[in-house]
């Protein structure tokens, strides 16, 4: 690969010393994180010691740069860590990617180079860790391989030429038969089916699927959506629709094998191999409690307990066959179900007006309140929020909407940042030490328009309680930045637990009693005003709505300095949207920006974005 | 507030303000404390600048001293006039007074060193 070699540059001669000396810096932290023994002797397993998910390092690249040298056994990404594992067949190969790779080739985070280390070996427990998503499929998925013959698979793919084809996604072309699916609503309109009906050339398949499976029962499908997809290409996690389809939904794959990834609220997590020619039947909980998607990149890489298998994609063309729901949804996968949601929660639109409300009252003030207990507990600042600070060079302007007491006010080098924030309290914590703060609401950042080189909103944006405002605000940040500026924004996830690890917000609760679903989570809820309630959350454990209440308890004596006119221990109720993987994504992408990086960091969907 | 954060404020978020640029200062306080020289970053901040709302913020509240009225050429190399301009974004600072907008007159008051930029609700 021709960007691959201009990469590498010549290694220098030996390591100058400030690089050993990070070199060794970076071993300690790969140790710290994992459990790994580093060692100056070659092994066949090298550790990546200073990139990983959380800056953007893939599989994807790390194959491409290390199979260079030889057959990897084992590609070991860890999620939340800043490092990463390769294992090689033999250690000739190993060797000589080290000597290649170590301190030369620019794949860390802001195009710096990689450092490695050998290590003795991976550590069993993270390995296993690693293998649980990728083993079973979900209740409810059967993946029928070989369905279709050759001769059959080149007729379903000579029914489209998507050459010729209109409409097409951002990342796909789409045809759709029966009922078109809307995809600003999510929906398909009953009242205009397509004169196109599923080919008749279809048929087959469910003379077929009787026989194969003659256990499902089913209705033939009236909706039938192709989609093509290039290598590269992929739709992001969704859902399909519950009131606007039947259980089960059938998906047939032609051209190419593809991994498609299931997730669910509990956080597991499946990444399935979809053969050509076969066809998947995806019911009950696969259908309605979790979600699909197919992750856009050029080869898929699956590891099993047999080893590493790389498919390169090609076009890969879909039949999705659907049946049309006349009414309600009536599943009990709850947290998925539209049908459930929109009678059941009372719909937040009767919110907008309440918003500033609400979050005067739940957000404001309550910041006002527990400022210093706060401000005493919130002193540790995230890694990775540091790096794209120091990632700014001398000279830069970098405003922090949402700064709080400041603790990442200090942490550029040579540049000026200025902070943001509606709390007097935080502000004048700030202002000890001599920070350039502003009292004011980050839907108005009183700052011109393209000015900053940078910007970063850490854990503000879901303290506003309409999807509008929270629209906003990411436009705001947009507008105050140059053309070329970057800016870095994190939200908490309603996903507390990510591939399987639990976030360091569900490990705190020491006991661990509640962190099991289900268990003790109180049904609590605070009215607003007549008809608009918000559940309350119970601290420490997986989120079971979006927007809620998280209580902060302020002890005993610890508000002692505060006006609160009582030395009693008092509960604040925090208002927040938590957000649901994806959904910062999809309201960034509305904006002409572009998305440099986004990942998952402490609990947080994060994304960086770069102003056109 | 310095006079760096002063150059990009603006009251353009208010109702019916369209440029809201530049604040006009009225200081009560106004403290100068010594902060480290880096000839690189000020060189670099320079071209970022609105020259004349610096100046005319400087003057405005008496901290302009010896700083020339336009930018030197070859300034990268003139070490007398980046501390110079140095001490006028960095080191002077207005801790108690208010910023004025220029199309309302709506003031917002400056304490501790924090103006306070928030909006009442028809004021949005
Ligand atoms: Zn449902």
């Amino acid at each position: 690969m021709e960007l691959a070699e201009n990469i590498i540059q010549k290694r220098p001669e030996g390591l100058s010393s400030p690089s050993k000396k990070k070199q060794r810096k970076y071993q300690h932290t790969l140790t710290k994180q994992t459990g790994a023994k580093c060692t100056i002797f070659p092994t066949k397993h090298i550790g990546i010691c200073n990139s990983g998910l959380v800056n953007g390092l893939s599989e994807e690249v790390v194959y491409e740069h290390f199979s260079k040298y030889g057959k990897i056994e084992q590609i070991l990404m860890l999620p939340g860590k800043s490092c990463c594992f390769v294992s090689f067949d033999d250690i000739k190969c190993s060797t000589k990617a080290f000597n290649n790779i170590n301190g030369v080739l620019n794949i860390a985070q802001y195009l710096k180079p990689v450092f490695l280390s050998f290590v003795e070996n991976i550590p069993e427990s993270l390995i296993e860790a690693n293998l649980k998503h990728d083993s079973d499929p979900p209740n409810g998925l059967i993946i029928l391989e070989n369905f279709i013959t050759d001769s059959e698979e080149r007729a379903f793919l000579a029914l489209n030429d998507f050459n010729r084809l209109g409409s097409s996604l951002k990342h796909r072309q789409v045809k759709h038969y029966g009922y078109e699916f809307k995809y600003d609503i999510n929906n398909v309109d009953l009242n205009c089916p397509l004169e196109e009906k599923i080919p008749k050339e279809c048929d087959i398949l469910w003379e077929r699927l009787r026989i194969a499976y003659p256990q499902l029962i089913f209705v033939e499908p009236d909706q039938l959506t192709v989609n093509c997809y290039k290598p590269g290409q992929g739709i992001p996690s969704h859902v399909d629709t519950h009131s606007a389809f039947e259980d089960p939904i059938f998906i047939l794959s032609l051209g190419s094998a593809i991994v498609m990834d299931f997730k669910n609220d509990n956080g597991d997590h499946h990444s399935l191999l979809i053969p050509q020619k076969s066809f998947v039947i995806m019911s009950g909980e696969s259908r309605y409690a979790y979600t699909h998607g197919i992750t856009p990149r050029k080869l898929d890489i699956l590891q099993t307990k047999a080893g590493l298998t790389v498919f390169h994609r090609a076009i890969r063309v879909s039949f999705t066959f659907r049946k049309v729901r006349n009414g309600k949804c009536c599943c009990k996968f709850h947290s998925k179900c539209d049908s459930y949601l929109r009678t059941h929660e009372k719909s937040y639109t009767a919110f907008g007006q309440l918003a500033e409300r609400v979050e005067e009252t739940h957000v404001h003030k309550v910041y006002e309140n527990i400022a210093q207990h706060f401000s005493e507990t919130r002193h540790k600042p995230w890694p990775n929020v540091v790096d794209f600070i120091k990632s700014f060079e001398t000279g830069s302007l970098l405003v922090d909407v949402g700064c709080g007491n400041g603790k990442y006010m200090n942490c550029g080098q040579n540049i000026f940042q200025i902070g943001l924030d509606t709390s007097i309290s935080l502000l004048n914590v700030c202002r000890e030490k001599q920070y350039q703060v502003l009292l004011g609401n980050c839907l108005r950042i009183p700052l011109l328009d393209n000015v900053a080189d940078g910007a970063i909103s850490i854990a503000v944006i879901h303290h506003l309680s309409t999807e509008e405002r929270r629209f906003s605000a990411i436009r705001e940040l947009l507008r105050i930045l140059k053309a070329g500026g970057r800016v870095l924004v994190y939200v908490w996830a309603k996903e507390q637990k990510h591939r399987n690890e639990k976030s360091s917000y569900l490990k705190q609760d020491r006991k661990n009693r509640r962190c099991e679903e289900n268990e003790a989570v109180s049904n609590e809820k605070l009215t607003l005003v007549d008809g608009v309630e918000i559940p309350i959350h119970t601290n420490r454990t997986q989120f079971k709505h979006q927007d809620v209440l998280v209580p902060w308890k302020l002890k005993k004596n610890s508000g002692k300095s505060l006006n609160t006119g009582t030395d009693e221990s008092q509960t604040f109720l925090r208002y927040y949207h938590v957000f649901k993987e994806g959904e910062l994504e999809n309201m960034c992408a509305q904006f002409n920006s572009k998305l440099l990086h986004s990942y998952y960091d402490q609990g947080n969907w994060c994304v960086i974005l770069e102003k056109k | 507030m310095k006079l760096l954060t002063h150059n990009m404020l603006t009251s353009k978020c208010m109702k019916g303000v369209t440029v809201g640029y530049p604040l006009k200062i009225n200081a009560f306080d106004v403290k100068v404390s010594e902060v480290d020289f880096n000839p690189e970053f000020v060189s670099r901040i320079i071209p970022k600048l609105d020259w004349n709302v610096l100046y005319n913020a400087a003057e405005s509240i008496g901290q302009v001293e010896d700083m020339p009225k336009s930018i030197v050429d070859d300034y990268e190399n003139n070490t007398d006039f980046l501390k110079k301009v140095h001490r006028v974004l960095l080191e002077v600072e207005v801790i108690n007074g208010e910023l004025v907008c220029p199309e309302t007159g709506r003031k917002f008051p400056i304490s501790n060193g924090i103006p306070n930029m928030l909006l009442n609700e028809d004021e949005v």
